[in-house]
């Protein structure tokens, strides 16, 4: 539906040239909860703005339904943003904003009142529909946002980190809504957070953006698993990562026995190996592993588990995470030297990018 | 592609500084017109020679310049003006400085009283300073007249109670010109301040004291310093105006406690002497602007400089 | 216990005087007011408590001329200098620094930077030249130098609204299909409005009581109400005379105060 072609964006030129989007290609599907993930400075929100025309590209293209609208103005493209400050019109009431798009395009007034009462109790504010903007609460401001964005349609939703000026009790509800609110409209939504726990719980799809570039567009649950570089799972959840060595379907951990590795079939040379802290065994020898022992460094008491940070014979140091159930984990202290196990198939390997190693 | 969607941006962005230029340009074109062209003319003015009835000749003359200073023996021995000139241009910077500090005695407390009033009432204290500010400086003259005239309150009260027997001569002198600036210009040196005031963190204030401090070490090292941006821009403020002033010494001096302003317009009415007038004037206005750029570069050193 | 509880806002002696200067700043306006209700025409000599001079001033042809073209030329001049200041500080207060951005500025605020009596005999001089050309002697020069020197203070406020505008606004009312000029019209304009109509009443104010270039700039036989007081004043003062002061006191305190009030209201 929507085809990014090898979209960039340059500011300046010459040496003070800063390329914020570089060579960009992805593709958004219809009805999708696509989210783009990045740390600040990454280049996501400068994705969204060309996307809502508030920028225009250096280079590439924006195809929409087969029409590329790069050269569109944002006043006639058929995509409505949701702003992290909201942006709402301080001067006017909240029926008014919700109706400006509406009438700005000059649709018929029976119409626009049709739709702005649809809206607000689409977003449960219409108790304050005559209310002005300034004088609401965080979250109401958010929700006359949406609404307001909504009202005219849109082919696509952008929403620019539209929850990060609310608290966190706030914010877990508003999570909610929006999910609800993209699967009932069924509505493509574009969606910009530096967040991860909000990206992974909401998005039907994540694109990973670091320095200008997609590192990574996978599901959820595939970013989490199948990490494409060291960026990208260092970025998303907590990881270990160990030096290796890949040859001939062979992975060799430093310091320990080759393992034969379906996944080590494709590469060959130094590689970075990952795997994250709730799939190392403590404490035990368990079939399928590489086995090694710890000395436990330091013990994290996070209540459904313990972080245990632990320092390996060669000295690289690891972090597993033991569960707390009522017997386990309480015979672990500093100091004290455990047996680990890292089953064969929680091993990723990821490619020594130098970028990355460094 | 590439190249011409970047091209696309460039003309878009050059569209946008013509339009925003063509949208200045109405203001800049008036007030080149009519404020910085008749300056220009001013200076061409100084340098040519005094008509007989006024205006100018058109020749080239340095005597408008000359005679702001030099004083010039012409066909007899008649002594010429210039000591007349250097006292007035004398009195008009020491009353103008005399006015910046008398304005600094009253509107620095007074600022203080102000900014140290709860919120509430803060915007109406301002606006009692605010009221003289805009209202008119003719009628604000005529009102302070009226206080020290002959025949004016003070006198009328004072010969009333039998304390004076023959009304107190105080119009027409330096004094008088010096109270009728205080009055007018006070507003312009309680705006400045108040407003550095009332952003002064006074947290900084109890920090000092819990340092030790005495009230008067704590107003010299920590108040002060933070509050002067303001209280330069007041003098500024009050200075500038006071030494160019016309109205105020023209109805609290008269012909005797003349000003700078008051000798500029002699000089074109019944001095007759249009090249010594524009001299005059130029040379004020290059005094005003100087004194301007020293103090906004001083203040610029002087920590905030968002007053 | 001590009888004051310590603060460190309290400085011994600034209450007084600022009581003072209060006293000292509406005394004598004060003072004038009240001569101006006398029923007798000399000041002083107090004869009751009357408002026939300022009905004498009213009924007072030259009088009505004068304020009559005072607020022609106070009312032009505001709007000329408004608009024009509005255009400017839409030009240097958004979006990207323009080139030549602050010498667009020291422009705009040149007439506050040379002395009053300086820019007034200059003007003199110029439009002198004008009117000897063209032969029009009409109130023109009187509107066009207001509107000059009047830039800076409309300038003022506006660019003040201006910079604490949210420029996200605009952009917002792009991505709702508004274009350049329903922008304008539905979002920047309203949003802009109290800067303004401050911005014109300031003007307003401070054309209604300029004297200096009045007094310059002024054909033969023409009065606006300061120069017209100025010229009276070459007179004996008169209760009446107080009563044209007190009228011209009224008018310039009630547009501050209703330019207060607006720029005081939240948006």
């Amino acid at each position: 539906m929507l085809e990014i072609k090898s979209l960039s964006k340059t500011f300046g030129a010459g040496v003070a040239a800063y390329h914020a989007l570089r060579s960009v290609d992805v593709t958004v599907a219809e009805g999708e909860f696509f989210t783009l993930l990045g740390p600040s400075g990454c280049g996501k929100t400068t994705l969204l703005r060309l996307i809502a025309g508030f920028e225009q590209p250096t280079g590439g293209q924006l195809v929409l339904d087969g029409q590329d609208i790069a050269a569109i103005p944002p006043s006639r493209r058929p995509v409505n943003t949701v702003f992290q400050s909201y942006a709402l019109f301080p001067h006017m009431t909240v029926a008014q904003n919700v109706a400006f798009g509406l009438e700005a395009r000059g649709t018929a007034p029976g119409d626009v009142a049709r739709r702005v009462d649809e809206m607000l109790q689409l977003v449960q504010m219409d108790h304050l529909r005559d209310r002005k903007s300034a004088a609401l609460s965080g979250g109401q401001q958010q929700r006359v946002a949406l609404a307001r964005a909504l009202a005219p349609r849109p082919r696509i939703l952008l929403l620019d980190e539209p929850l990060s000026a609310l608290d966190l009790k706030l914010r877990k509800e508003m999570q909610a809504e929006l999910k609800r609110l993209q699967r009932e409209m069924g509505l493509t939504f574009i969606f910009v957070t530096h967040d991860q726990d909000e990206a992974l719980t909401m998005s039907d799809r994540i694109a990973v953006m670091e320095g200008g570039r997609l590192q990574q567009v996978a599901t959820p649950r595939d970013l989490y698993d199948h990490p494409a570089n060291r960026f990208v799972a260092g970025f998303i959840g907590e990881t270990n990562f160990l030096p290796g060595r890949a040859a001939e379907g062979q992975l060799r951990l430093d310091g320990f026995a080759p393992v034969a590795l379906a996944e080590a079939k494709a590469v060959n040379g130094a590689v970075t190996v990952m795997i994250r802290p709730e799939h190392i065994i403590v404490g035990r020898e368990a079939p399928d592993c590489v086995q090694t022992s710890g000395q436990i460094d330091e013990l994290v008491f996070f209540g459904t588990d313990t972080h245990v940070k632990l320092t390996l014979p060669g000295g690289a140091s690891l972090t597993a995470r033991a569960q707390n159930s009522l017997h386990s984990a309480t015979d672990l202290n500093p100091g004290q030297t455990v047996p680990l196990s890292l089953p064969y198939d929680a091993l990723r390997i990821l490619p020594d990018e130098a970028a990355h190693a460094v | 592609m590439l190249s011409e969607a970047s091209n696309g941006e460039a003309l878009l962005r050059r569209a946008e500084t013509r339009r925003r230029w063509s949208l200045a340009m109405p203001a800049l074109i008036v007030i080149a017109l009519f404020s910085i062209l008749p300056l220009a003319v001013m200076v061409v003015y100084s340098f040519l020679t005094p008509g007989t009835y006024g205006n100018v000749v058109w020749q080239f003359s340095l005597d408008g310049w000359f005679s702001v200073v030099f004083e010039r023996d012409l066909f007899d021995d008649t002594l010429g003006l210039a000591d007349a000139h250097l006292s007035i241009l004398g009195r008009s910077a020491l009353l103008a400085l005399a006015t910046t500090g008398l304005t600094m005695l009253f509107g620095l407390p007074t600022a203080w009283f102000i900014a140290t009033r709860p919120v509430a009432t803060r915007a109406y204290w301002m606006f009692l300073i605010t009221v003289p500010f805009w209202t008119n400086l003719l009628v604000r003259t005529i009102a302070i007249q009226e206080v020290i005239r002959a025949d004016g309150t003070i006198n009328r009260l004072l010969l009333g109670l039998g304390v004076i027997d023959a009304p107190i001569q105080m119009m027409f002198t330096n004094g008088a010109v010096l109270l009728g600036m205080t009055y007018v210009y006070l507003p312009l040196m309680v705006l400045p301040v108040y407003a550095a005031i009332e952003k002064f963190d006074f947290r900084l204030a109890e920090a000092a004291y819990d340092l030790h401090a005495s009230r008067f070490y704590c107003l010299r090292r920590v108040i002060f310093p933070l509050i002067r941006p303001g209280i330069v821009a007041g003098s500024i403020l009050v200075f500038i105006p006071a030494l160019g002033a016309y109205v105020t010494p023209r109805l609290m001096g008269g012909g005797r406690a003349m000003m700078w302003g008051n000798l500029i317009d002699l000089q074109f009415g019944q001095g007759r002497n249009w090249p010594l007038g524009a001299a005059l004037s130029v040379s004020l206005t290059l005094l005003v602007m100087i004194a301007l750029v020293l103090s906004v570069r001083r203040f610029a050193g002087g920590g905030r400089s968002d007053v | 216990m001590s009888k004051r509880k310590f603060s460190v806002r309290h400085v011994p002696g600034a209450a007084p005087i600022a009581i003072v200067t209060f006293v000292a700043l509406y005394a004598p306006v004060l003072i004038l007011i009240a001569n101006a209700f006398n029923a007798g025409p000399v000041i002083g000599r107090w004869e009751g408590f009357s408002g026939r001079w300022f009905v004498a001033a009213i009924g007072n042809d030259a009088f009505r001329n004068a304020a009559l073209n005072s607020l022609i030329v106070a009312a032009l001049a505001a709007l000329i200098s408004t608009s024009l200041a509005t255009m400017a500080a839409l030009a240097i207060t958004r979006g990207r620094r323009l080139r030549g951005e602050g010498g667009i500025f020291v422009v705009l605020n040149q007439p506050l930077l040379v002395p009053e009596i300086v820019l007034a005999i200059a003007l003199m001089i110029v439009l002198a030249q004008i009117k000897q050309a063209t032969g029009y002697h009409g109130l023109g020069y009187l509107i066009v130098a207001h509107s000059t020197f009047c830039i800076p203070f409309a300038f003022m406020p506006i660019r003040a609204r201006l910079e604490g505008m949210d420029l996200t606004l605009e952009t917002a009312a792009m991505d709702l299909y508004a274009g350049r000029f329903y922008t304008f019209r539905r979002v920047t304009l309203p949003l802009l409005a109290p800067g303004i109509l401050a911005g014109f009443m300031l003007a307003f104010v401070v054309s209604l009581d300029n004297v200096v270039v009045s007094s310059f700039v002024k054909s033969p036989g023409q009065e606006t109400l300061p120069t017209y007081l100025m010229g009276e004043l070459r007179r004996n003062l008169s209760s009446e005379i107080y009563a044209i002061s007190a009228l011209l006191l009224f008018a310039s305190v009630t547009v501050v105060a209703a330019s207060w009030l607006i720029t005081r209201r939240k948006p």
